[in-house]
Order: structure tokens, then sequence, then C-alpha cells
């Protein structure tokens, strides 16, 4: 062992981690090994879903505390978009800007893409993330154009009113008893930034700068 | 993967405030250990005789490269949750500019001066005062800035990022450049002390 | 490494307070005070995904005086009312400021165990207290403006943001050098 001075030992030793930092990937979260167990408690106890008309709350609510992802095809999602979402194509989802401390909730068509982007999240070790159960056809279904109850019993009645409530708040209305309404031809309410649905702006990221 | 905790939601908005509190002790610790409560010590940097600004600012820059680096790639640390400051070229580099001027003729930068008053510099307190004089000159410009402040915005842009190269090789070359910088420090600091 | 620093610290203090009177401490090696001071910021990256800062914390005291003065004047200013409301309450409940009032703490603490703390003014031999304080004040005004120009100071922007190699940051530290190192001669009365 060569007599080195404190200043010289430390100059050694920080060119040694430096040297090595070279072969190393500080970014190494994108590769996270999955707890299978955890993954299937997590499915089968339904963690891992919100509903349309809870997703509806939210947004009526103005919480601001989760990003919603649309990860349709952008023409779908030009015609329509829950208020709030951002869309993001499967493929683009490991590079999009989504950090591990967000709660994630992701919708599809019917809800089997946004659920293997949810695998896929949370094979990337993201911790809070959830699918709109049903997808954008519960959307439509529960919030925008929700059927009236066949039993007219008060609390379906009361159910129904804040329905209606909720479905004119998102610019949709309710169908009425009997009426089959075909998906297709309901006509969906535009979206656009003068639209009277008002998404309560993303909570300010508290400064961190100077 | 756990931390950056805060971010995680390990602790909250008023146990951050107590942990900022210490941090900040241990902040004003080391600069006073180095030396910087003093004007002079800290100006002898730009007349050649005394490199310790030099010295101290990289030795620390790089102790937490080397650190933060190693803390993510054991998937310790989330960096992409680390926060890295948005880059505004030109108002950086005209802010540069003029912290270098402030710092020649002030004598201290906005930590050192707390410092400096914290042990009885009295020039100090005086900069302290002029740091506030010029925030508020700026803020009551700052509708005409405005357009500038916000002027060339790159994002949080890394210099890995912009120079299209791997995080490790811009790690090993700042910690190189340091080290050589630090054995040139010395020859200068010779030669320059000797006059 | 950590334990070579705390130990160099504590050496460093004990000294003073062995020959308490007889003059300051000298200072820490610079080398490991830089470690001990990168092991400081290594600690917030990691408790905290963010860094120190200094400036910020003043920018606060700014604000908040000036909303006291004329309230509606800092509402109707996006520079102060990003300070006012930091999603936290008080504007003085910050990071920054909590952590600038430590950085009171731990300089004097540091200062009084190396017999380092007195009152004067730092000035070379060849200027009047009244000129220095003067060229202090001045200095002073010039970073504040400089600071908020550049989002940070040598703290928040060269030091935290350099450690996570942010462009900005990097091209804010050479030009804080080159403009101190351009202006020093002119300023040399001041120092030598």
């Amino acid at each position: 062992m060569p007599k080195l001075s404190t200043n010289q030992w430390l100059a050694v030793v920080a060119l040694l981690l430096g040297a090595l930092a070279v072969v190393g990937e500080p970014y190494a979260g994108t590769r996270t090994s999955l707890d299978a167990r955890e993954l299937a408690m997590i499915v089968e106890g339904r963690a891992d879903h919100v509903t349309a008309p809870e997703l509806a709350d939210w947004i009526m609510q103005g919480q601001t505390d989760y990003r919603l992802i649309d990860i349709r095809e952008d023409t779908a999602y030009a015609r329509y978009h829950i208020p709030g979402a951002e869309n993001v194509q499967i493929r683009e989802l490991p590079e999009y800007p989504l950090f591990r401390n967000e709660r994630i909730v992701l919708y599809s068509g019917g809800g089997i893409h946004a659920a293997q982007a949810w695998f896929l999240l949370k094979a990337m070790g993201f911790p809070g993330v959830y699918t709109v159960l049903g997808g954008f056809d519960a959307w439509i279904d529960e919030v925008l154009y929700p059927a009236a109850p066949s039993a007219t019993t008060p609390e379906s009645m009361a159910e129904f009113e804040r329905a209606e409530a909720v479905a004119a708040f998102f610019g949709g209305s309710p169908r009425g008893a009997g009426e089959e309404g075909e998906l297709q031809e309901l006509a969906l309410p535009s979206v656009d930034l003068t639209s009277p649905v008002i998404v309560a702006p993303r909570k300010k990221r508290r400064k961190e700068g100077c | 993967m756990i931390a950056p905790f805060f971010k995680y939601g390990l602790f909250g908005d008023e146990a951050s405030l107590i942990l900022a509190f210490l941090v900040g002790i241990g902040f004003g610790f080391f600069l006073e250990r180095a030396g910087f409560g003093s004007a002079r010590k800290l100006t002898a940097q730009f007349y050649l005789t005394d490199l310790t600004v030099f010295k101290v600012m990289f030795t620390a820059i790089i102790t937490a490269l080397l650190g933060i680096f190693y803390l993510s790639w054991i998937g310790w640390v989330d960096l992409s949750l680390v926060y890295v400051p948005n880059t505004y070229l030109a108002p950086q580099i005209l802010g540069g500019l003029l912290l270098g001027f402030g710092f020649i003729v002030g004598g201290y930068c906005p930590g050192t001066s707390v410092v400096g008053t914290a042990t009885g510099r009295f020039d100090g307190f005086i900069f302290l005062l002029g740091l506030m004089a010029g925030i508020f000159a700026f803020g009551e410009a700052y509708p005409l800035l405005e357009g500038f402040v916000n002027s060339t915005d790159l994002g949080p842009i890394t210099l890995p990022e912009a120079l299209h190269v791997s995080y490790g090789l811009v790690v090993f070359a700042v910690v190189a450049l340091a080290v050589v910088g630090f054995w040139g420090a010395g020859i200068v600091e010779r030669r320059f002390a000797a006059r | 490494m950590a334990a070579t620093v705390a130990t160099e610290a504590m050496k460093a203090g004990a000294a003073a307070r062995h020959e308490a009177g007889t003059g300051p401490a000298p200072y820490m090696n610079p080398y490991l005070a830089g470690v001990g001071l990168g092991l400081v910021l290594l600690a917030t990256f990691v408790l905290m995904g963010r860094g120190l800062g200094a400036s910020g914390a003043f920018t606060s005291v700014v604000a908040v005086a000036v909303e006291a003065a004329a309230p509606e004047h800092a509402r109707a200013n996006e520079f102060y009312v990003g300070y006012l409301e930091n999603g936290f309450g008080h504007p003085f409940k910050s990071f920054l400021v909590f952590e600038v009032l430590g950085l009171i703490v731990g300089g004097f603490l540091s200062g009084a165990l190396a017999g380092r703390n007195r009152r004067t003014v730092e000035k070379g031999p060849r200027i009047s207290t009244r000129g220095r304080l003067g060229l202090a004040f001045l200095g002073g005004g010039l970073m504040g403006v400089g600071s908020k120009l550049a989002r940070g100071c040598t703290s928040g922007q060269a030091l935290s943001g350099g450690a996570v190699l942010s462009v900005g940051s990097w091209a804010f530290m050479l030009m804080v050098f080159a403009g101190a190192y351009a202006l020093a001669y002119f300023v040399r009365r001041q120092w030598l």
C-alpha cells in the first residue's frame, strides 16, 4: 500500500467511483421484478380499479391528485375524452413522464387495453395504478347517458336524479326508461377548452427551486 | 425503491420543515467550517491566492453526484423523482453573470452571507439587505422582464440528454475534470500565494 | 467517509476549545468540508427529492413584506404570488425558509466551536468600512436580480442543479465564475 495523504485518498476513491459509473444505469427503476402473488391479490381484491361514476365524482369535486390516461387511438381521443385525460398510446407508456408517486388512472375503450397497460406500469414499479372499470364504454353508459331504472322505487329514483345531474354536468343526458339507445347513435358532447366542464387546474407543483 | 422519502409520502409537510431546519444546520456548519463565513476567504478565489471556493464546491458536487448516482443505480432512489431545475438558457447565462459581478463586489453569495451574518460579519448583514432590495427591484420589474425570464425554456434537461451520452459517462467526466482541477488548483495557489 | 468528516470537524472544534483565547482555529481541509457539504446535499436529495437553496427564502421575505405594504399590488404580480402561494399555508412555511433558519444556527455553531464568531467587517486594508458596506449592499443588489433571473443562486443552481447535471445550472455556474473573474481586477482595492 503506498502511503497517501487524505486528499490523495479522496481523489483515488472519487476517480474509482467515477470510472465505475461509466457502466452504470441510474434510471434502473424501469426494470423491476414483479411479485405475482401481490398482483394477484390486488386484482382479486378489486383494489385495481375505480368505477366511472366514482371518477365522475372526482372530476366534479375538482380533485387533482391523480392523472387520467386515455390509451385509445388519438382520433378517438380527439372526438371525445373524459375531461382532464391525457392521450398516451401504449407503446409510448414506458417513456411517458409519469411518476411513481402519482395516482394513475387508465382507461381504454372496453378496458382490456387499460388492463394490459396496468400490468405494464405495475411491472415498472408504479405502486398506484388503477383502471376505469368497464373503460370508456362504462363512462358513456353510466355517466353520460345513464339509463333510467326499470323499477320506480324512491331510492332508485333518487339515485337516477343524481345520475341525471352528473350527466348534465358532463354535457350528456339520461336515456328514458326502456329506451334502448344505440350508443353509436348518441351524440358525444364536444370537449373543448370553452366547454362548461371546468377541470380544476392540476395541483400546482410546489416550488422546488430557489 | 423507497426514496426520495418525501415524494413517496413517507412523511408530511410539517415533518419536512423540521428536516429542512436540520439539513440547514448541516449546510451552515460545513459552509462555516470551510471558511465561507468570511468574504475575504471567498473572494480570494478570484485573485487566485486561495482556491477554497472551487475545491469545496466541486468536492460537494461530485460527492452528491456520485452518491445520488450509486443510490439510484442500486435502486434505492428513484432518480426521476429528484428535482432537476428547468433550464432557461438565456436568463440563466445573464443571471449567472450578474451573480458573478455581485459575488466579487459584495463578497458573498446568498447562502454564505447568512453564515457571515451568523458569525458576526456586519458586511454580510448589509449584503443580505442589498439582496432583498435586488429581489424587490426584480419583483417590481417582473411584468417587464417576464418575457425574457421565461425565454429559451429547455425544460428539465440534463447534460447526458443534451450531449446524447450515458449518465455514467458524464459522471466520470465531471469527477475526472474536478480531480484534475484540484491538482491544478494546488499549483496555481503555490504560484500566486508566493507573489 | 462520513466518519472521517465528522472526526475532522470534531478535531477542529476541539483544537479551538483547547487554545481558547489564543485565536480562531484553522479552517477545515477544504476537500473534507466539501465531502461534508456534499453529504448534506445528498441527504436532502434522498429525503426530499430536491436540493438546497438560499435566495428563495429571502424572496419569500420580500414577497410577504410587499404584500403587507400593498396587498393588491403584490397579488397582481405573478412573481410575488408564486412565493405567497406555496400550497402549504403561510408563505414562511416553506422548505427554504426553514432551511435558512437552520443555516443561521449551523453557521453560528461551527463558528462558536472554532472561536471564529466575532463582530467585524470583512474587507482589505485599503478601503473604508463605509465604502465596504456600500459595496456589500450593491453586490447584494446585483445578486438579488441575478439570482431571480437565473431562478437560483450558488446553492440552488450551481450546487444542487450541478449535482443532478442540469444543463442550465452548469451554464450558470460557468457564468458566475466568468463574471467574478472579469470584475475582480476593478474592485481589488476592496479585498487586497
